[in-house]
């Protein structure tokens, strides 16, 4: 089980995310709504795992995740984004994401795949 | 021809047979004895280790057989079908499944194949695999671009239901063929389109509900998360099972002791004497 830090601009989607994790035994230590506040927060509260919505406001998921990365290399980062934008997919593995869950999502897979990245 | 032991299906029985795979057919011995042409396969469907063929006889009626083997006889009967049968059937790259449950599938990967529009389902097929995606599981079909080889390409995206999974695939073939293909999906599972008056009962609310049922959140999460009381969830699933989004699985009971189970309850608590 792991500490997660959810990065996501919209209430929903991270109560949501909060919702499924905790059903999954994990203990969610953090929220932020947008990726400069997810940097911050991972500073702050050295999660075991971050899940990164790409499209946000002010920081983008993708620039939140380069700069937790230079934070922290080993740092594991899932990313969360829509349906249509896969093509984000190469850079954010390029750019260090561990996993990519497109939304809308399937809570056992959700969970499948944070417990494989944690595993990992 | 390759003989090799089958049951066959009759009436409701099965009997241990054997059949003849050949080149432009197959033949089904004990009990039918006949000689079904590949091209006159109007449909395949396969469900563990049986398949059912349907077959367009001379007097224009259709007739299902059905015959259950081990799964390497099924793999090479069913890649025959498929590749002979009479259907709509192109050359075509896939990628299945390249999304599942809403994770990204990392090693998907491109195959090249066939993909057949039966009567009821899709096939793809590949030198390595066969997957049947049956229509009434198609959810929904779009015409998008994914990049490849550093170009953006036209595909086909298909969520699909897998035991209970919605997983995305992707076909890839040549523009005219792509856009034939979509529109004879499109119209092969139009009974699943929204219509404006059905789009009209659906409010914000009562989106972030199926939302929430999609991703597999239980009554009692749904109303914690959207401080939902019971009488108004009931409402909205109401409103989804009218327009056939959802199905009922479970009524659950709402419950009050009785005096009697009061009493036990209370006995229950009270220290041994």
């Amino acid at each position: 089980m792991g500490r997660i830090l959810i990065v996501d601009d919209t209430l929903f989607m991270r109560t949501l995310l909060k919702n499924i994790l905790s059903s999954g035994g994990h203990e969610i230590v953090g929220e932020a709504e947008d990726g400069d506040i997810g940097v911050t927060k991972y500073r702050e509260l050295k999660p075991d795992l971050v899940t990164m919505d790409v499209v946000m406001p002010k920081m983008n998921g993708i620039e939140a995740l380069k700069a937790i990365k230079a934070l922290d290399a080993n740092a594991k980062v899932i990313m969360c984004t829509a349906v249509g934008q896969e093509q984000m997919v190469k850079l954010a593995i390029k750019s260090g994401a561990r996993g990519y869950i497109v939304k809308p999502f399937q809570a056992p897979k959700v969970l499948e795949e944070i417990g494989n990245v944690l595993g990992a | 021809m390759a003989e090799v032991p089958a049951k066959l299906e009759k009436g409701g029985s099965w009997v241990t047979s054997r059949i003849d795979i050949g080149n432009d057919g197959i033949v089904l011995k004990d009990p039918w004895n006949v000689t079904v042409s590949y091209r006159s396969i109007v449909d395949l469907q396969k469900r563990g280790q049986m398949i059912t063929l349907l077959v367009s006889m001379p007097d224009k009626t259709e007739r299902p057989y059905k015959i259950a083997s081990v799964e390497k006889v099924l793999t090479i009967l069913t890649k025959k079908i498929i590749m002979a049968c009479n259907a709509y059937r192109i050359m075509a790259h896939f990628m299945s499944p390249a999304i599942r449950g809403g994770v990204l599938v990392t090693d998907a990967k491109w195959e090249k194949g066939a993909i057949a529009v039966l009567k009821t389902g899709i096939w793809f097929v590949s030198q390595d695999r066969q997957i049947s995606v049956p229509l009434k599981e198609v959810a929904s079909l779009e015409l998008t671009k994914r990049e490849l080889q550093k170009k953006k390409l036209d595909v086909i995206k298909i969520d699909h239901l897998e035991g209970g999974e919605v997983v995305t695939s992707f076909i890839l073939c040549p523009l005219s063929t792509l856009q034939v293909l979509y529109n004879f999906l499109r119209d092969a599972t139009k009974d699943m389109d929204m219509k404006g008056s059905e789009l009209d009962q659906l409010d914000a609310q009562t989106a972030q509900v199926a939302m929430l049922i999609y991703s597999g959140m239980d009554t009692k999460s749904i109303e914690n998360m959207l401080s939902l009381p019971p009488e108004e969830l009931n409402a909205i699933y109401e409103t989804l099972l009218k327009l056939k989004l959802v199905d009922v699985v479970m009524v659950r009971k709402e419950v009050q002791l009785t005096p009697k189970g009061v009493r036990y309850i209370t006995d229950a608590l009270k220290p041994p004497s």
